[in-house]
């Protein structure tokens, strides 16, 4: 334990007493945290609703995966299976997987690593956290004004005049109200960034996850809005009959889904980048080497945000869009593989030399470098026009996408949230059980997922609830089943892996040992306030400098974690 | 130019590895369109590309992590930060491999969306959810696509509601059917046999069964099915032409039942009860009308006229004037006599050759 020596002439050093007053105990009683402002309670708020949804989406999915291990119909009807598919994808994609790392984790993060007290705007913080539990209600409530079947893409005519389920508006306007929230949220963030960073942390000596925040910010704040205005005319078109995307109407499908893609690739990155950060800070972390070649990663960032507002295209290389511009959009994707692949790179070689540890954060953060290696890969199978035009919309698309996004952004953002829990929490969770439960989702999603792609290169279409029937060749079906099988059992043993998570998580917050206040070794100023963090993060302004000089650290036996070096004139002395 | 280069390899490449192997060892199904060895070659190069850098990131990694293991708590390791030499060929060598995949990639798009000249053109239309294949002597089909082996075929597509796609994995083409639109796609098959035809862009509660097959015949062969698919119901006897309605069902069935469950529109069961009984159904407008022969002929001609009350108008209008006179009559006379036609809910199997004949099949009369 250790306190501040009052009479040090220095500059202050970080506050490592294990404060009595955190954020958790500061107030109490419901509104405390119903109406605060406590940037770290908004985002823990966040990470409870977005867990919540992944666990419902989740549920889901395990229908979905139930109903396809064999042919034929087991317990799902045709439309039942639709509905299910459809609320999977909308809810993972606009309730999970977008706000995961940024709202959850960003906001309890960000302005701690900045050592700021909270964001630029926390009362905006807070209207961002609302927008997005309306949004919430608003994308269930569908199903009680009967169900919406039209996938997650909402494509035109059949979302506005093809299906009769009601669901369609309230679905909509989910996604219109949670853009705002996701607007909101990157804009605060941006602003954090430019205004509340300390003298001293310059561009260049941010935490490269602030990098990818930043990035992500961006692409937020400017192609939500396009979702925004689709979805309205969706809605006008579906409820009023004013043509805009139907032909008997005199509108153009094909208008809504560049509208859409226009959107949702960037979308992609919202979710991916968030996650490539977290990696960033959990190889260097937990390898205790610095960041290999962060220049490099930085601008890959910016350079991935930029590319992914020029490609949508290549959703539509089947949609009727002419050749010309498939050529062209199929020409700007691969360039979207250049930062990526400069990324992983940069992440292999600062594990060279290290001092690695296989804690879950590592595993989770290595398990992301293996999966995103065959997302990133299987897209060049996508992004080239020939063999596209197999693959397309066929479960090879449906492997690769969920490769990227549970494969790497929700593995990336599970992976920070181990990373840091003890700050969150306060708690150290089981180690054991901890890297038990990652080899489960680890092995388990690659069974699940990498089948998919043999299915896919063998014709199986997706958004299919079944493959027999009248029209269906037996041999078709028999050669489909044996994929389905292995990929339905894999997704039972990612399951038990999550589930496993669950309960050690929540078990630790009950019975975890109390966490140091760096329990990692890390370098970022999140590492130097305690666990948890008082309500004002920090008491003393910590030392800002390059956050991956772990030079400054050493181990602490009594504390079991790190702290600052007891030879440097700014360690705080010993009680 | 590297493209033309790589033009003039592609078959060469394509040929070697047809040979080498039966199918793709990465689990593409079997070829049989001049297209599908291009498409193959370049997705095993692809794929082989992937597994070496896939190796080599996951080697790197594995190799690191026993290599450089923490064996103490030593909180900071010494190493580079950054190499720029280094840094910079990382990123130019993967930014020449994917030009490369994408001239390659392009060759085949170019080839696989230029349709020759001397095409045979059959018009395609995806309706929910069923195909309808109509050929230039007249003949339609419902969901089986004939076509000849080594003559180039173009398909010229559009859909009646929503946008569906037509995907042929032998052939290793496929192509949205959008509304408001004509598409097209092109192939030319290598081998006789019988293939999967799929629809992959997700169109409602059937999407799953509107599949088709595509059966590939010899030249002459082709010329006698089509001939026959123009023909049949021409030679069907009078007295049979209920009987043929059972081989025009299945283009009915998305949407009506023999048994009488109840999918999105009346089952044909309903129907006929009503007939036989000479009973009245209720239209959305309130009026009654008696369900009689000219009800049923008028339901299929124009099925937005007399709308019942109990089922949305979905089906598309020109399913008459697709199926001509005599199919439209089948049709009626199928629905009048349901207890011969599909006794018990179970459609009576015939073929067409049978109903051609007299007195190959016992007569209801």
């Amino acid at each position: 334990m250790t306190t501040i020596d009052a009479t040090n002439p220095v500059p202050e050093p970080p506050a490592y007493a294990a404060a009595t007053d955190n954020y958790l105990t500061h107030t109490r009683g419901f509104m405390s945290w119903a109406g605060t402002l406590d940037h770290k309670r908004i985002g823990v708020m966040y990470l409870v609703s977005v867990l919540s949804a992944f666990f419902l989406a989740g549920m889901f999915g395990m229908l979905v995966r139930t109903e396809l291990m064999r042919p034929g119909q087991d317990f799902l009807s045709q439309d039942q299976y639709n509905m299910l598919f459809t609320l999977h994808g909308a809810i993972m994609v606009f309730l999970v997987i977008i706000p995961s790392v940024p709202a959850s984790l960003g906001n309890f993060v960000l302005p701690i690593m900045l050592g700021a007290k909270d964001v630029a705007f926390p009362r905006l913080n807070l209207f961002s956290y609302y927008l997005w539990l309306i949004g919430a209600i608003c994308a269930i409530s569908s199903i009680f004004f009967g169900g919406v079947d039209t996938g997650w893409t909402l494509y035109v005519p059949y979302s506005t005049h093809g299906t009769t389920m009601g669901g369609v508006i309230p679905v909509a306007a989910a996604i219109f109200i949670l853009g705002f929230s996701s607007i909101f949220t990157g804009l605060n963030f941006i602003v954090t960034i430019h205004r509340l960073r300390p003298p001293g942390m310059t561009w260049f000596k941010m935490p490269l996850f602030l990098w990818s925040i930043y990035a992500t910010g961006i692409l937020q704040v400017m192609a939500t809005p396009v979702i925004g205005i689709t979805v309205v005319l969706l809605i006008v078109e579906r409820a009023f009959g004013i043509g805009i995307f139907d032909p008997s109407l005199g509108g153009d499908p094909i208008l809504f889904q560049h509208f859409f893609w226009f959107y949702s690739h960037p979308a992609v990155y919202i979710m991916i980048l968030p996650a490539m950060g977290i990696i960033s800070e959990l190889i260097a972390v937990h390898s205790h080497r610095h960041i290999f070649g962060y220049r490099f990663i930085a601008f890959s960032s910016v350079a991935i945000a930029i590319f992914s507002f020029l490609v949508w295209g290549h959703h539509m290389f089947l949609s009727s869009q002419s050749p010309l511009m498939n050529v062209v959009f199929s020409a700007i994707t691969f360039s979207v593989a250049i930062p990526s692949a400069v990324k992983v790179f940069n992440w292999l070689a600062t594990l060279y030399k290290g001092s690695i540890t296989l804690n879950t954060p590592m595993l989770y953060a290595l398990s992301f470098l293996f999966m995103f290696a065959i997302a990133g890969l299987t897209g060049l199978h996508l992004g080239t026009l020939a063999t596209d035009i197999h693959l397309h919309d066929t479960y090879f698309v449906v492997a690769h996408f969920h490769y990227t996004m549970l494969g790497s952004a929700l593995i990336g953002m599970i992976g920070g949230l181990h990373h840091w829990w003890p700050k969150i929490t306060g708690r150290m969770y089981s180690e054991f059980w901890g890297r038990i439960a990652c080899g489960l989702v680890f092995v388990g999603f690659n069974v699940t997922f990498f089948t998919q792609f043999v299915l896919g290169s063998l014709g199986m279409p997706r958004r299919y609830h079944d493959y027999s029937g009248p029209g269906w060749s037996p041999d078709t079906t028999a050669l489909f089943f044996k994929y389905h099988l292995v990929s339905t059992i894999g997704s039972y043993i990612m399951a038990l892996g999550f589930f496993l998570t669950a309960a050690y998580l929540i078990h630790s917050l009950f019975r975890g040992r109390k966490a140091p206040a760096n329990p990692w070794g890390g370098r970022s100023l999140e590492w130097q306030c305690a666990s948890p963090p008082p309500h004002d993060n920090f008491s003393e302004p910590p030392h800002v400098g390059d956050c991956y000089d772990f030079s400054v650290l050493e181990w602490d036996e009594a504390e079991q974690g790190y702290h600052w070096r007891h030879d440097l004139p700014r360690e705080p002395g010993e009680a | 130019m590297i493209a033309s280069g790589l033009n003039s390899m592609l078959p060469a490449l394509a040929a070697m590895t047809a040979t080498i192997r039966p199918g793709s060892i990465f689990g593409m199904p079997e070829q049989a369109s001049t297209i599908a060895p291009h498409v193959d070659l370049l997705y095993d190069i692809i794929t082989w590309i992937s597994v070496f850098f896939f190796v080599l990131i996951v080697g790197v990694m594995g190799y690191f992590v026993i290599r450089y293991r923490r064996t103490s708590h030593v909180a900071y390791t010494d190493g580079p930060t950054h190499n720029t030499p280094l840094e910079v060929t990382w990123t130019v060598i993967p930014l020449i491999l994917v030009i490369a995949i994408f001239f390659i990639g392009l060759q085949g798009y170019v080839h696989m969306t230029t349709p020759p000249e001397n095409s045979y053109e059959i018009q395609v239309t995806g309706q929910r959810w069923f195909w309808t294949f109509n050929y230039p002597n007249g003949a339609s089909e419902t969901n089986v696509l004939h076509v000849p082996v080594g003559r180039p075929v173009k398909l010229v597509m559009r859909s009646d509601d929503v946008i569906h796609s037509v995907f042929i994995p032998a052939f290793r083409v496929k192509q949205d059917v959008v509304p408001g639109r004509r598409t097209q796609l092109w192939f030319e098959a290598t081998r006789t046999g019988d293939f999967d035809l799929f629809c992959t862009e997700y169109c409602g509660t059937q999407h799953s069964q509107m599949v088709g097959r595509v059966l590939v015949y010899e030249p002459d062969e082709f010329e006698v099915v089509i001939e026959e698919a123009a023909r049949w119901i021409d030679k069907v006897l009078d007295a049979k032409l209920h009987l043929a309605g059972t081989l025009l069902f299945n283009q009915c069935a998305s949407c009506h039942t023999l048994d009488g469950s109840k999918l999105i529109a009346p089952s044909f069961k309903e129907t006929y009860d009503l007939f036989v009984n000479g009973d009245t159904r209720t239209l959305a407008d309130g009026t009654t009308v008696t369900v009689n022969e000219q009800y049923i002929r008028n339901s299929i001609l124009d099925p937005l006229k007399e709308v019942v009350d109990t089922y949305p108008s979905s089906m598309p209008p020109g399913i008459g004037t697709q199926l001509g006179d005599r199919k439209v009559e089948a049709m009626v006379r199928f629905i009048m006599r349901l207890d011969e036609t599909a006794p018990g809910g179970q459609l009576k199997e015939v073929t067409r050759a049978e109903l051609a004949e007299l007195g190959a099949e016992p007569e209801g009369e």
